[in-house]
């Protein structure tokens, strides 16, 4: 079994609770490029820290409820 | 489809055209006898050329790419909104030109790939003087594959937007 570590995120929901915030206004106010905010909310990039902070700061929770962490189990076919 | 990937794909069509400028220069230049194996001089000097033309190319290519993308920005914005003034628009078109971390790590990554096939490019012409062949030949492989591996480096940036990046 190999393990897989997996980073979800609430990014959509945070948006449509902070009246349906686009990803052009959350790019901006976290300095990012809305490709980056398109990418990391469709979990195909992982921000690096600071800019998971800032994303954050922007929707003014905690960096927990914006990204969760996860390990998943794999099973391999080796040696099979 | 974003700025990021429109840049790379002007990049990559304006080193292809360079190259295949090149490769038809060349040869037409070789089989007319101007160009031939025993002499390098000729052959640096084209090659020299030919990294000239592509700088100034790339430079010109990006310049007039940006206008255009400017004008296309800021005639979207005035077709959405008639009233908007011109600040407005030049705040959308620098926000159509972000670049962050995630475009860094994609420059950083599809560099490494450029220069690993610019590498083997480079063993594959000193195999080529150990196994007798011209100069000319070691020269070319040179050129050809720093080329390929800056096309290369392009296509790995778009394959990298379009299906994600991961630290590590």
């Amino acid at each position: 079994m190999a393990k897989k570590f997996v980073i979800s995120n609430n990014i959509r929901k945070l948006r449509f609770f902070a009246n349906e915030m686009t990803q052009q206004e959350l790019a901006e106010k976290a300095g990012a490029s809305r490709q980056t905010i398109i990418a990391i909310e469709a979990a195909k990039y992982s921000p690096s820290l600071e800019l998971a902070f800032r994303i954050a700061d922007v929707f003014g929770v905690e960096i927990g409820e914006v990204f969760t962490y996860e390990v998943k189990e794999e099973k391999t076919n080796k040696g099979k | 489809m974003s700025y990021q990937e429109k840049r790379t794909i002007v990049s990559i069509f304006t080193g292809f055209v360079i190259l295949a400028a090149y490769c038809i220069y060349t040869l037409n230049r070789y089989n007319s006898g101007i160009l031939t194996t025993s002499e390098l001089k000729p052959w640096a000097s084209t090659i020299l050329i030919f990294i000239g033309i592509g700088i100034v190319a790339s430079i010109v290519i990006q310049i007039v790419f940006h206008i255009l993308l400017s004008i296309s920005v800021a005639v979207v914005k005035k077709i959405q909104d008639e009233s908007i003034d011109d600040e407005e628009i030049e705040k959308s078109i620098n926000l159509e030109m972000v670049e962050d971390e995630m475009d860094k790590l994609i420059d950083l990554k599809s560099s490494q790939v450029g220069f690993f096939f610019a590498g083997i490019g480079f063993v594959a012409a000193l195999i080529s003087l150990v196994l007798n062949y011209s100069p000319v030949v070691m020269i070319n492989i040179l050129f050809i594959s720093f080329s390929v591996g800056s096309l290369i480096e392009g296509f790995v940036q778009l394959y990298f937007y379009r299906k994600g990046i991961y630290h590590g």
